[in-house]
């Protein structure tokens, strides 16, 4: 009675932009994700943190469709997505980048963001070549110059830095419309220069794109969100600010051990 | 990845699957189970006049249903292997179809020259074993992981093993004679009709088909005792499920690999003398039994052995009652049935992914 | 994932931008002007029995090419797809079996036959994409497998297994196309806009994002590419590209039966494109080529070796291991790796 309440308010007032209940899936019979609810508004900037196993990357893939949860919803945006193909996802406007970067290595930077606008445009079929004012690379332009990528625009990807592929799979991700990005780990294996580099990006997104970041580094993510959700053992366990978080001595004992500014 | 399913652990599992299958298909249950009533009350009673009027001949069809799933043991000693060999190593050899076909002439050779039967499947056994031991150490062991590739030079193969054996054994059409304590009918307790005095006339069928569809089901439950019940078996669900672990522990992976190559090879050369009894061996054969092996292994489920015996049976049935019913269109029926799993079931029927 | 990318040494689709400024190379207007004036000093025989021939199953291999070399989907189907077309017009237009042909003239039975096959294309690579990787050449052998045995079955529509002949190209324009130099044309023209088309597709849009699934289909789904839909439009493509050669197939042997879609010349194809290259469009034509001229010469050529005439088949499987085993990007590969690097070498030394 009261979820079918909270569904109708969900539905027609604020609509949340991500809303997850009681999502679980299970790997045979181990439990990834346990009766996992959380919300999150339009706009709204969360870090979820947890150790290694916590269910943290296996959250985002059932989010963005990897994975079908073995039960529970997902909402984006008051739809239901939970049965939705991934590409379904993506078209409504939810993003994300990867742990490990699933880039094009053999395609140029600017490719690369051209093949993400591509992929939400209506032009995924087209057998004409663009032009060279074609729209759509216009906006790849734009979208490499926002990641501070313009010097290195037409160098393949494979030749790319470390931090440089990381800049870009975040490019991918804001192309199109974005409502809403799932960040994994953006700022591993970064050097301190890259991590204040991805840091100033994040902080300089568009106000309206929430997103919720995966990571370990405190120092990155405490910075860059409002709110925090911890997970262990496939459950959500606290949330609150980021002030609260660092503050809990539950927490100082269990994830930042011994001063996390080290 | 594609997780393949070597059925499950223990009898017990089975059970359990079967009674939440039941419990999460009632209709489908009560469907089938109302199908095999029908199909026992189809070979065991007296057909009404009616009903042979609108169905056709009852020894016509129980002959169709007996070919069919003697056929389909068939089917299954040659997938068997084809399906071991994918699930363990993930290659796809397509020079399947040339074993088979080697080991029918190498069992018509022995045949010819020791004048018995039974020597003709050891040395078709032994003789094919050893060709898909050669090849697994010789060419795959070299392309590990390189899954087009291997199946590429396993298509070369078959083209180049094709037109040796052409070389060798000519065009012609050979049959391996049946042994004498095989040969003839015999009596099933199945009624095909009652004579008007009374007198009940029981259907009398080839002896060496159901030798050997009893050979092939004793071979089917061995095999599958093998890989669910023994150390060996573990160790090659455990590669099939995890190559990863498998390479991991301290197992000789290699060895493991060669011996289920050579196996799945052995078992093709055995099925060749089957078929060759059977029916015949000619060129084209090879091509003809590769290509149900695919069938076969895409309807059952790679890699799963009773997912290899059921897609045997099905696609025995469908093509012995498709030749006996509707001769012009028996080709569609199994088409059909592959269309069929592929679109609603695309990993196969008894895949446990 | 499960697929290895079929050919390492395949250009990733260009970039959008820099496509436009190529150009053609000299060689290409040599080649091009050589092939525009082949009526004038080849014979008959030449024109249609080795370059028509070449040209009509370059096409259709190079349909296997496009799926294989940037969709990363091998598909075996391509030649059955052309020969339901050869049969399309057999059946819709004239034969000599005149009690299954409908008698439509060539310009409605022609646009009908290629629509048919493209369908039939279509159709089974949407059975394909259902299981991804290694399957694919498994389910599609299935399915070309299953139309061969259909043809050969079924005498009502299929003509059994004598199949059509007399299956003729039509004559308008006042131009017999059934003679040599105009048919030389008419495979050299289809070839040439087939070929034009994979290459323009491959940089457009369509065949950048087709290159994306190839390489990480995951990752594309992620940025809003329906890949299974790619994956069948592309199927569908490559339908519409062998379809016309089959029908060229059809007028070029005077007939179809089903022994033009039996699996000796599914796997034909296959072979021709990969012994010639699944990296670059151009592959499969010098697969054809090669494959057509062993295919009237290999008897001479085997003699002279002391073996005997018949054994064509293990020419061809041989050439055919060897260069899977030794050169997995084909002939061009070998020519890009070893060859031209040398040239390009004693030229420069000599300098």
């Amino acid at each position: 009675m009261a979820v079918a309440i909270a569904e109708r308010l969900s539905a027609t007032g604020q609509v949340n932009a991500l809303e997850l209940r009681g999502v679980t899936k299970y790997f045979g019979a181990l439990a990834a994700l346990s009766d996992v609810t959380l919300s999150v508004r339009p706009g709204e900037r969360r870090a979820i943190l947890g150790s290694n196993g916590a269910g943290k990357t296996t959250l985002l893939n059932c989010i963005t469709g990897d994975f079908l949860p073995t039960s529970g919803t997902i909402r984006f945006f008051g739809e239901d997505i939970t049965y939705f193909p991934a590409h379904e996802r993506i078209r409504r406007g939810l993003r994300r980048t990867y742990q490990i970067s699933l880039l094009f290595g053999g395609l140029s930077v600017l490719d690369n963001v051209y093949l993400a606008c591509l992929g939400v445009s209506r032009g995924r079929f087209s057998l004409l070549r663009p032009r060279r004012d074609d729209p759509l690379l216009e906006s790849a332009r734009a979208l490499v110059h926002a990641v501070h990528l313009d010097e290195v625009a037409d160098k393949k990807v494979a030749e790319l830095a470390h931090g440089q592929q990381r800049q870009l799979e975040l490019a991918l991700a804001l192309a199109g419309a974005p409502r809403f990005l799932l960040l994994d780990e953006p700022a591993a294996g970064l050097s301190p220069a890259e991590r204040a580099e991805l840091v100033a990006i994040l902080n300089g997104l568009p106000a309206h794109i929430g997103y919720v970041i995966i990571e370990h580094d405190m120092d990155v993510a405490l910075r860059v969100v409002e709110s925090v959700t911890l997970m262990h053992e496939g459950r959500i366990f606290k949330e609150g600010t980021p002030a609260e978080i660092e503050a809990d001595p539950e927490v100082q004992e269990l994830y930042l051990g011994h001063g996390h500014g080290a | 990845m594609a997780r393949v399913g070597l059925g499950s652990a223990t009898a017990e599992g089975d059970r359990n699957r079967l009674a939440v299958w039941i419990e999460h298909h009632p209709l489908a249950a009560v469907v089938l189970a109302a199908a095999i009533v029908f199909l026992l009350w189809l070979v065991f009673a007296d057909w009404p006049e009616e009903f042979e009027r609108w169905a056709g001949r009852k020894r016509v069809f129980v002959s169709a249903l007996l070919n069919g799933i003697t056929l389909g043991g068939l089917y299954f000693l040659v997938a068997a292997g084809f399906s071991l060999i994918f699930g363990l190593m993930r290659n796809v050899n397509l020079a399947h179809g040339s074993l088979y076909l080697f080991g029918g002439y190498l069992g018509y050779a022995t045949v010819q020259a020791t004048g018995s039967w039974l020597p003709a499947f050891l040395v078709a056994f032994v003789l094919v074993a050893l060709a898909g031991l050669l090849l697994q150490v010789l060419v795959f062991r070299h392309m590990e992981g390189e899954e087009l590739r291997q199946t590429l030079v396993t298509i070369g193969l078959s083209i180049v093993f094709a037109d040796l054996m052409l070389w060798v054994w000519g065009g012609d059409f050979y049959q391996i004679p049946t042994p004498d304590w095989l040969a003839g009918p015999v009596e099933l307790p199945i009624v095909l009709d009652v004579r008007p005095n009374g007198e009940a006339v029981y259907l009398r069928y080839p002896r060496v088909r159901l030798v050997i569809f009893a050979a092939s089901v004793v071979l089917g439950l061995l095999l599958w005792l093998i890989v669910n019940k023994t150390r060996i078996g573990t160790l090659i669900r455990a590669g099939v499920d995890d190559r990863e672990m498998l390479a991991a522990s301290a197992v000789p992976v290699q060895l493991l690999f060669a011996l289920v190559f050579a196996f799945g090879a052995g078992l093709a050369g055995m099925a060749g003398v089957v078929g060759g009894t059977f029916q015949s061996l000619s060129p084209g054969e090879d091509t003809r039994f590769l290509l149900a092996s695919l069938v076969v292994v895409i309807v059952g489920g790679m890699g799963s052995i009773p997912g290899a015996a059921l897609g045997a049976l099905l696609i025995g049935l469908a093509e012995q009652f498709g030749s006996v019913y509707l001769p012009t269109y028996a080709i569609v029926f199994s088409f059909l049935i592959m269309v069929l799993v592929l679109a609603f079931r695309p990993q196969g029927l008894l895949s446990l992914r | 994932m499960a697929a290895a990318p079929v050919a390492e040494a395949a250009a990733p689709g260009s970039a959008p931008r820099t496509s436009a400024a190529g150009g053609i190379p000299t060689s290409g207007w040599i080649l091009a002007l050589v092939l525009l004036l082949m009526p004038t000093f080849a014979s008959d025989f030449f024109l249609v029995q080795v370059f028509g021939w070449a040209f009509v199953l370059g096409t259709i291999a190079l349909s296997l090419q496009f799926l294989a070399g940037y969709g990363g989907m091998v598909s075996l189907v391509q030649m059955t797809v052309a020969g339901f077309a050869g049969y399309m017009v057999a059946i819709l237009g004239t034969s000599g079996l005149a009690q299954i042909s409908l008698g439509w003239p060539f310009w409605l039975a022609v646009p009908t036959a290629i629509a048919l096959a493209v369908l039939f294309g279509t159709l089974s690579g949407a059975l394909a994409v259902r299981t991804a990787g290694i399957y694919t050449i498994m389910i599609t052998l299935a399915i070309a497998a299953a139309f061969f045995y259909f043809t050969r079955q079924n005498e009502t529509v299929f003509g059994g297994f004598l199949g059509f002949n007399g299956v003729r190209a039509p004559v308008f324009w006042g131009i017999d196309w059934r003679a040599p130099v105009p048919f030389y044309y008419l495979c050299l023209a289809w070839a040439a806009i087939a070929w034009g088309l994979v290459v323009w597709v491959v940089r457009a849009p369509f065949g950048l994002a087709l290159q994306g699934i190839r390489d990480n289909p995951r990752r594309m789904a992620a940025l809003g590419f329906d890949v299974t839909a790619h994956r069948i439009a592309a199927y569908a493509f490559a339908a519409f590209l062998a379809a016309p050669a089959g029908i060229l197939l059809t007028w070029l042997n005077g007939q179809i039966a089903p022994g033009t879609v039996g699996i000796g010349p599914v796997i034909d194809v296959l072979v021709i494109a990969v012994i010639g290259g699944l990296g670059r469009p151009i592959g499969p034509f010098v697969g054809a080529l090669l494959y057509v001229l062993l295919r009237i010469f290999a008897m001479d050529l085997l003699v002279a070796l002391g073996l005997s005439g018949q054994r064509f088949q293990l020419v061809i499987g041989l050439g055919f291991l060897l260069t899977v085993l030794f050169s997995p990007d084909g002939i061009l590969g070998l020519w890009e790796r070893h060859i031209r690097p040398r040239l390009a070498g004693e030229r420069g030394g000599g300098r």
